[in-house]
């Protein structure tokens, strides 16, 4: 008895010495997202405005229902959506929009830091998303 | 050596020599008090691979005086259903005997003040140790009161557990010291210490180590510490008997709870291991072994799971109890023959 | 006294050991349980009513969210009810079986891992609460490297897998699972030798054999009751049968006996993610079935076909046969099954889903019947519950 009490106050105590601490120190340092990581999403840009040609995939496959689309035209009678928003309350972060995409114009980045103040901050329109 | 110093012989000088006293044991109760906190939290986070308080002050030295004025400053709540009375007082009467126990402890020999001479205690009693188990059973009083007068089931679980385990654990902590003052032949600490002042092996720990196990133990109990913290036991009874309680009432109930440590290791350290003896001067002495203790309740706190309720009774009266009275018959035998 | 006082106790759904919003009504005489009253419900969120009215494909994240604790087996679980359905189960490829089976018994250790860390801290061993956390964190690292998420991974397919392993991933897996016995060590070296660990579950929450096949407990929960029943030999899928691993059953079936179960299933699995590695070879991580599975994308980028494909699979979904099928795997908790009916059409009719929470909570109430306040929280540590699932 005595032995196995011993033994359990040995490990706690190894732990006690330096160098065994996993904390990282949050809003100092910060933890690198890994490449595949789902978070923020991106509308990709290509020449002078976005990739995305208003296709429908992605609120299609969208199991949350948070992405808004809606197609126009440009003047060389080119498809382009003239409303493209996500609304990261409904967003589940599960990566069909990406995955769905036949032009590669949305991806997601490593950004994970998505907490705001007002509703309004969560709808992320095109301009945001293209930044 | 002079005359001692009393009431009778120059009342102002033993006045302010007794206020001075006073306030130096209590301040630095109360610096060990709020930095046993931050040890513990320091302590259990790295033995947990974390890092502690690190963001308030330097290495997060701030963290406990930053608690206290949050807690300060926080609504003071008191259940609509709360026995108004019993539930402001229970928390003055669990912190009024966790501190004011110190005051038999010896922290030094004698030093001569004005020419009289004046000992390094605050209240010499000539039953010191009867004093201390009365204000341990005192305190109590505070948990079952907090208990019932929160009007919560939970809590009102937590206070009986901590009167039950209190009386269990009482006796066996008591018992256990009896063979402590049959080997001194005084109650008071000042001549226990004395007793135990002929160098290291004078010590009591070495004469009567089953009484030095069981009292710690069984104060491990009485402090109401893991693995014996079942009246609050937060997984079980979510906090137990300070459930209801907010702002600075509950950090009163925080406070107790650590100068109860620390008036539990400063009592051990004074009948087991020769109180300020040693060889830094006195009151030096005492605190390194009072830190040494509270590192140790700690360190356990850390490490071991928490007892059942039954088997917890079952270990103070069927294991302690009669293991502290062999010890008395043991002691008295050598004593006598 | 004439008249027994019996306290009600309202424990939950806000209480810290009731691992999320599980509510029970405790009827106490002193501090032992009369009766102990599970309720459900606080965490209902129509999963199966959800998925009759999306695409198989989109329902695919609805169950992450079931057992958040263990994503990929649930997942797992889907996929494969949904391949037999549709009749692709032998097309999977077997880069894609062997990553599945290595990924379950990943999800496997985490959700043990999560397991004991809450049991200890309800117990009040709160250090091995945190020990587990590390080595979860790692494992999380790993999901976050495979799918980009570090809980609801998402990350099998109807067919396969979404993506490919990153490079250097089977090194992190190697190099966690030789870690990994050694950390099992070390919860072992705080809790298993230790009296008060032993005194706080050798015969509490006791079941025996046959109460447990009668309740439906399924998992650790049965095996550690005598029964020697795991779904991964007994009804293999993903390839199961190719691989060694023994099936840890104990005899008492109390919460010490579960505890060394799951342990020891946690070391077994180990053995089981090092023989995939061993056994991973390159190749197609989908299935060849193109009515099912999307297409790759430098081949909807660059051809007009694989554009047509892409845009007939998401907007249009598979559609099965009429027909119903049962698909139960193993997950960590024990049988979690997919009862699948389809009407033709791109969702699906009905989803059942059995959880094992669920059915292992059934045990509760005779399981604290008698025993102490203190071992209720045991018990509800031992079953090792999660409320996302049973609630659904």
């Amino acid at each position: 008895m005595i032995k196995e009490f011993i033994q359990g106050l040995s490990i706690t105590a190894k732990h006690l010495l330096p160098g065994n601490s996993t904390t990282v120190e949050y809003p100092k340092v910060k933890l690198e997202a890994s490449e595949r990581f789902r978070g923020l999403h991106r509308l990709v840009p290509a020449h002078n405005r976005e990739k995305c040609v208003a296709c429908y995939l992605c609120p299609t496959v969208c199991p949350a229902k948070c992405i808004t689309v809606e197609a126009g035209e440009d003047e060389n009678g080119v498809k382009y959506p003239t409303v493209y928003q996500i609304d990261m309350l409904r967003c589940i972060f599960c990566g069909y929009c990406v995955e769905a995409c036949p032009v590669e114009a949305i991806e997601m980045t490593g950004e994970y830091e998505l907490a705001n103040y007002k509703r309004e901050d969560f709808c992320f329109t095109k301009e945001r998303l293209l930044k | 050596m002079p005359e001692m110093l009393s009431l009778s012989n120059d009342p102002i000088l033993f006045v302010t020599v007794m206020l001075a006293k006073i306030l130096a044991v209590f301040i630095v109760v109360i610096l060990i008090v709020a930095y046993a906190t931050y040890a513990e939290r320091k302590i259990i986070g790295r033995m947990q691979t974390r890092l502690g308080p690190t963001m308030t002050g330097p290495l997060g030295l701030l963290q406990p005086i930053a608690d206290g004025l949050k807690l300060f400053f926080k609504e003071d709540i008191i259940p609509a259903q709360a026995s108004k009375f019993a539930f402001v007082l229970a928390p003055m009467m669990i912190l009024v005997p966790a501190f004011i126990t110190i005051a038999v402890v010896p922290f030094g020999g004698n030093v001569v003040v004005g020419g009289y001479t004046v000992p390094l205690q605050i209240a010499d009693l000539n039953v010191g140790i009867l004093y201390i188990l009365a204000m341990a059973g005192l305190g109590v009083y505070g948990i079952v009161l907090a208990g019932w007068a929160s009007n919560n089931k939970y809590s009102l679980l937590g206070g009986v557990r901590s009167a039950a385990q209190m009386i269990s654990y009482e006796l066996a902590a008591g018992l256990s010291i009896i063979s402590v003052f049959m080997l001194s032949e005084t109650l008071s600490l000042r001549g226990i210490v004395e007793a135990q002042a002929g160098g290291i092996t004078d010590w009591y720990i070495f004469s009567q180590p089953l009484a030095f196990c069981l009292f710690v133990i069984t104060s491990l109990a009485e402090v109401n510490r893991t693995p014996f913290d079942l009246p609050e036991a937060e997984t079980e009874l979510v906090s137990g008997f300070c459930t209801e309680y907010s702002s600075m009432k509950y950090a009163l109930f925080f406070m107790a709870e650590y100068a109860n440590m620390v008036v539990i290791s400063a009592v051990t350290a004074t009948l087991f291991l020769g109180g300020p003896a040693g060889p830094f001067p006195g009151a030096i002495n005492l605190l390194l072994k009072i830190f040494f203790f509270m590192f140790v309740f700690i360190w356990i706190r850390a490490t071991f799971p928490r007892v059942k309720y039954n088997q917890l009774m079952y270990m103070g009266w069927k294991i302690f109890l009669p293991l502290a009275l062999l010890n008395i018959v043991i002691t008295g035998a050598v004593v006598v023959f | 006294m004439a008249k027994k006082d019996i306290m009600t106790i309202n424990m939950g759904p806000q209480h810290p050991s009731t691992h999320g919003v599980l509510q029970l009504i405790l009827e106490l005489d002193g501090e032992t349980v009369v009766k102990a009253t599970p309720h459900i419900g606080f965490l209902h969120r129509g999963v199966e009513k959800l998925s009759e009215n999306r695409s198989y494909h989109r329902a695919l994240p609805l169950t992450d969210r079931l057992d958040y604790l263990a994503p990929m087996s649930n997942n797992l679980g889907y996929v494969l009810a949904v391949e037999k359905l549709l009749g692709i189960t032998d097309l999977i490829p077997e880069r894609a079986k062997v990553v599945r089976v290595m990924m379950a018994e990943l999800t496997r250790i985490k959700s043990h891992l999560v397991w004991l860390a809450t049991h200890a801290l309800d117990i009040g061993a709160m250090t091995v609460f945190l020990y587990c956390f590390r080595e979860r964190e790692a494992i999380m690292d790993m999901y976050e490297k495979l799918s980009g998420a570090r809980m609801t991974s998402n990350y099998f397919r109807v067919g396969g897998l979404s993506l490919d392993l990153p490079e250097g991933f089977e090194k992190d897996v190697r190099s966690f699972i030789d870690a990994m016995p050694g950390h099992i060590e070390t919860y072992e070296g705080l809790l298993t030798g230790n009296k008060i660990w032993q005194k706080r579950t050798i015969g509490v929450a006791k079941i025996d054999a046959d109460a447990a096949i009668d309740i439906g407990l399924t998992g650790p929960a049965l095996r550690a009751s005598g029964v020697d029943w795991d779904l991964r030999r007994d009804n293999p899928y993903s390839g199961y049968e190719e691989y060694e691993f023994q099936v840890v059953t104990r005899q008492n079936g109390d919460t010490f006996d579960r505890y060394k179960a799951r342990l020891d299933e946690m070391r077994e699995s180990c053995k089981i993610i090092r023989q995939a590695l061993d056994k991973l070879q390159p190749g197609p991580i989908l299935a060849d079935a193109p009515a099912v599975c999307l297409p790759p994308k430098e081949k909807v980028v660059n051809s007009i076909e694989g554009l047509i494909h892409q845009f007939k699979i998401i907007t249009e979904g598979f559609k099965p046969e009429p027909g119903e099928i049962y698909q139960g795997v193993e997950a960590p908790k024990g049988e979690l099954g997919y009862y699948l009916v389809s009407d033709g059409s791109a969702n699906p009719y009905r989803m059942k889903i059995r959880p094992p929470s669920f059915v292992n909570l059934q045990a509760l109430p005779q399981m604290v019947e008698g025993a102490l306040l203190a071992d209720v929280i045991a018990a509800i540590g031992t079953l090792d519950i999660v409320l996302g699932e049973i609630d659904r």
